[in-house]
């Protein structure tokens, strides 16, 4: 077509020559290696993660009556408690937790739980209750409160196209980045670059607007600097999300300012066939965070890091129809690092004999891990965040 | 002339090349009445909406199809519904002031929609009542059986209320919090029991589901129905102002003016709840052309893309291109991010938006090489949510025909003047640039990149 002969020879894409080196005052690298901050990594599992076919509780008779086709056996469990095992594809997972670098948190939900996928994540990313509706998220508002140090954009980084709604704050937000490369390929753009420095009128939407783009521009340039600092000798799967995890591995070795990291799998609403795709997706969870932990034992940043790992909701106790189960409630979540106080299990499995209409009942408020990230690891008041009195628990 | 560009943008989509062209120099009052007159005409949403709409035949044929076809075929329509609607904002002969009041009221009366029979219903709630009595609007929503199953209130029966719709109706649709108490929300649901909608998606009052006892409402008691409790809520005045601080907000001033509040908001409870003339009040007054109301707000994504299409009339081979472009912009019509709808203002803007925002002309005009995933697949990697590029054929001819013969430098200016609302310098190397080129017809991509790349191009 002609017009895309035109508009590719044209000054938009052929000013090379009149762009000076695109050069913005950006934090140079830290001159010493210690951290002043500790590094938070969220890993979200969207869909709905099957929790009783994850941490399977293996001695449960009414967990086998449930699930009559989807019940692991027990000979398969990787049984690591006189109650409880991981799923079988779960190896790594179970290595991390025999090392003590792991603690899982059973029975977390809130009340009146919301089936939906969107509401649910959604209370979960704004940490509001199920009847109220917030617009910003729960990390969006730490920034907005404490990240006072941080100027840069990319202080909270997610691996992803887009930005959830976890790190939209008020003021600020966090920073979305499938990788450096795919940035580049928007930043790149010589006209952009150019349209940066376009004088303009000091409005308020008309400033915060340069301003995004200026941000964008420097987060990019430092980003892509950073990625190209440390190459990671761990072998992660091939996988998106393994890929995904290398590089937030490789930022952080790099010592990058960015100390909230964001990345999630997907695939988990299993209302059909079941049993092969939580396999995959459990394989390839388990292996992509082994890999990350051993990276960052390596690196000698295992005990600068928490991982939490969670999903929307858990899935029925009952097995559908289908060989899948539908929308549940309570689940389990994980914690990782080398300063996890209770290592192994924080509480004990569900109760299956005490269901609330097929559900299963929630005993740990989600905001309740929360706030003890907020306070105990990010060292902030958590009641300002969460717009709340969370007392948190003794986790770290 | 700032005026009437002004007016446009906030009112529609701003114009097409030639329309402005005939327009810029109306007065206000003339704009005005063609907005109203245009929008009292209007036939053609409602066309659209019928012709959408599938007759019982095929809805038979649909019901039959396996579960996962069905979903299939669901969705396929869906998409061609939204972007219909899009394409047909951009419009010149459809109302763009009905489609800006249906817009409004979509993400006012935020509601997630599957299935399209139920999204286009919906939609004739909208349209029918979007410049008319409010009470009819939002008694309409509650009868529509997609609000209904979106909030539950199916699940809402004598025996085993459910408060959901009841607690939003007034918290979100009408008075706001603080104005009502945890028992008004209880008494309400009672009021709305049996408000429910059959397999064919019609709604249906189940009279044995209904409880038909004494409520006591906000300090009245009677045997109140769905209806009384309407009538109850908008006989407060804080509804009023509830409902004109957010049309305020979402077509004057992010920043609200309170006083102007509430004189507009006692008008428009005097009025009985008449949305025109509250919206008419607001296009006529000096106020809303005053340089703190103009060109600073930021356009939410199906406005910028209305008004992209307005200006460059664009047809997409695929009708999910301008689907995954507004998910990966953070509006897609019929799926809010919640009840409360989109938030708006600055938070459409973080990193990724905006770098999507300013390279969307480039995109769009070289049908460039976006590689764009929307967000939130529950499946991973899901094929129809990835978009390697905008496969478009763009009508150049009606901007070719307005800019023939001036030269490259001067049609730019008069482009930006046309394209954007704020006084905006054209950057020195694209004047430099076209004055090398020379030639208008064939740098008019160039030029049009150039301007819509601006960030104030994300303004209205």
């Amino acid at each position: 077509m002609k017009r895309r002969a035109f508009l590719k020879a044209s000054a938009i894409s052929s000013t090379a020559a009149l762009v000076p080196a695109f050069l913005r005052g950006y934090t140079p690298q830290r001159l010493f290696n210690s951290r002043a901050e500790k590094i938070l990594v969220i890993v979200q599992l969207s869909g709905g993660n099957d929790g009783l076919n994850t941490i399977i509780p293996y001695r449960n008779d009414l967990y086998y009556q449930n699930r009559p086709t989807l019940a692991i056996d027990r000979s398969e469990v990787l049984q690591v408690s006189d109650e409880l095992g991981f799923h079988p594809s779960m190896a790594g997972l179970r290595s991390l937790y025999d090392e003590g670098l792991m603690s899982v948190v059973n029975n977390v939900g809130y009340p009146n739980p919301d089936r939906s996928h969107f509401r649910s994540m959604d209370i979960w990313h704004t940490a509001s209750g199920s009847d109220e509706y917030l617009s910003t998220g729960w990390l969006g508002r730490y920034l907005d409160q404490y990240c006072t140090g941080c100027e840069e954009a990319h202080a909270a980084l997610e691996v992803d196209d887009a930005l959830s709604l976890a790190l939209k704050g008020a003021q600020r937000s966090g920073f979305a980045m499938s990788s450096p490369a795919q940035l580049k390929k928007m930043t790149d753009n010589r006209y952009l670059q150019l349209v940066a420095d376009h004088p303009h009128d000091h409005e308020e939407n008309v400033a915060y607007l340069y301003k995004t783009l200026i941000d964008t521009q420097a987060s990019a340039d430092y980003l892509a600097a950073q990625a190209r600092i440390h190459r990671s000798t761990v072998d992660y799967p091939t996988t998106e999300f393994g890929r995904d995890l290398k590089q937030i591995a490789e930022l952080i070795t790099a010592d990058t300012d960015t100390h909230i990291y964001y990345v999630s799998l997907t695939g988990f609403d299993t209302h059909a066939g079941q049993q092969q795709r939580q396999q995959r997706l459990l394989q390839q969870y388990s292996e992509g965070m082994k890999a990350f932990m051993e990276d960052l034992r390596q690196n000698n940043l295992i005990n600068d890091t928490l991982v939490m790992t969670f999903s929307e909701f858990g899935r029925r106790v009952q097995q559908n129809a289908s060989g899948g189960t539908d929308h549940g409630t309570a689940n389990n979540l994980f914690l990782m690092g080398g300063n996890i106080r209770q290592k192994g299990f924080f509480n004990e499995g569900p109760d299956l004999s005490r269901l609330d209409s097929g559900d299963l009942q929630y005993q740990i408020d989600f905001r309740e891990i929360y706030a003890t990230i907020l306070k105990d690891w990010l060292n902030v008041d958590a009641v300002k965040v969460l717009n709340g009195s969370f007392a948190g628990l003794p986790l770290l | 002339m700032q005026q009437i560009k002004h007016l446009y943008w906030r009112a529609g989509f701003g114009l097409s090349p030639l329309v402005w062209e005939k327009r810029r120099h109306w007065t206000v009052r003339q704009a005005v009445d063609q907005l109203f007159a245009e929008a009292e005409r209007d036939q053609s949403i409602r066309q659209a909406i019928d012709a959408a709409t599938s007759t019982r035949e095929e809805l038979t044929a649909m019901a039959e199809m396996p579960r996962e076809e069905r979903k299939k075929q669901a969705r396929k329509k869906i998409t061609a519904n939204i972007s219909d609607w899009v394409q047909l904002m951009a419009d010149e002969s459809s109302s763009s002031l009905k489609h800006r009041m249906m817009v409004f009221w979509h993400g006012h009366f935020a509601c997630r929609i599957l299935v399209p029979q139920l999204a286009l219903q919906q939609l004739k709630v909208l349209e029918a009542h979007a410049l008319g009595n409010f009470r009819d609007l939002v008694l309409g929503i509650a009868r529509d059986p997609a609000m209904i199953r979106y909030l539950n209130n199916q699940q809402n029966r004598k025996q085993t209320p459910n408060e959901n719709f009841a607690r939003e109706l007034m918290e979100l649709f009408t008075i706001g919090r603080g104005h009502y108490t945890e028992t008004d929300v209880k008494e309400a649901a009672r009021a709305f029991t049996g408000w429910s909608s059959n397999l064919q998606g019609e709604f249906v009052f189940r009279r044995f589901q209904h409880d038909f006892g004494q409520k006591t409402f906000m300090g009245q008691t009677g045997t109140f129905g769905g209806e009384e409790i309407i009538d109850i809520i908008l006989a407060k005045k804080e509804t009023a102002v509830f409902l004109t601080r957010k049309i305020y907000r979402h077509f004057v001033n992010d920043k609200v003016d309170e006083s102007r509040v509430h004189q507009l908001a006692e008008a428009f409870y005097r009025s009985g709840y008449d949305i025109g003339r509250l919206m008419r009040t607001i296009f006529t007054s000096d106020w809303f052309y005053a340089a703190e109301n103009t060109g600073n707000q930021i356009k939410s994504p199906v406005v910028l893309l209305a008004g992209m299409l307005r200006s460059l009339p664009t047809e997409f081979r695929e009708s999910r291109s301008l689907l995954v472009v507004q998910k990966a912009l953070g509006q897609l019509l019929f799926d809010p991010p919640n009840v409360a709808g989109w938030p708006g203002g600055q938070s459409w803007i973080d990193n990724s938006t905006l770098l999507l925002r300013l390279n969307l002309p480039v995109f769009w005009l070289e049908a460039g090489e976006a590689d764009l995933r929307s967000k939130d697949s529950l499946e991973s990697a899901q094929k129809g949510n990835r978009l390697r590029k905008l496969d478009a054929r763009i009508d150049f001819s009606q901007l070719e025909n307005w800019l023939e013969g001036d030269d490259p430098v001067s049609a730019a200016r008069k482009l930006a003047d046309y394209l954007i609302v704020r006084p905006v310098q054209l950057p020195a190397m694209l004047e430099k640039e076209l004055t090398r080129q020379g030639d208008t017809k064939r740098t008019l991509p160039m030029m049009l990149a150039g301007v819509m790349s601006l960030p104030e191009y994300q303004l209205c």
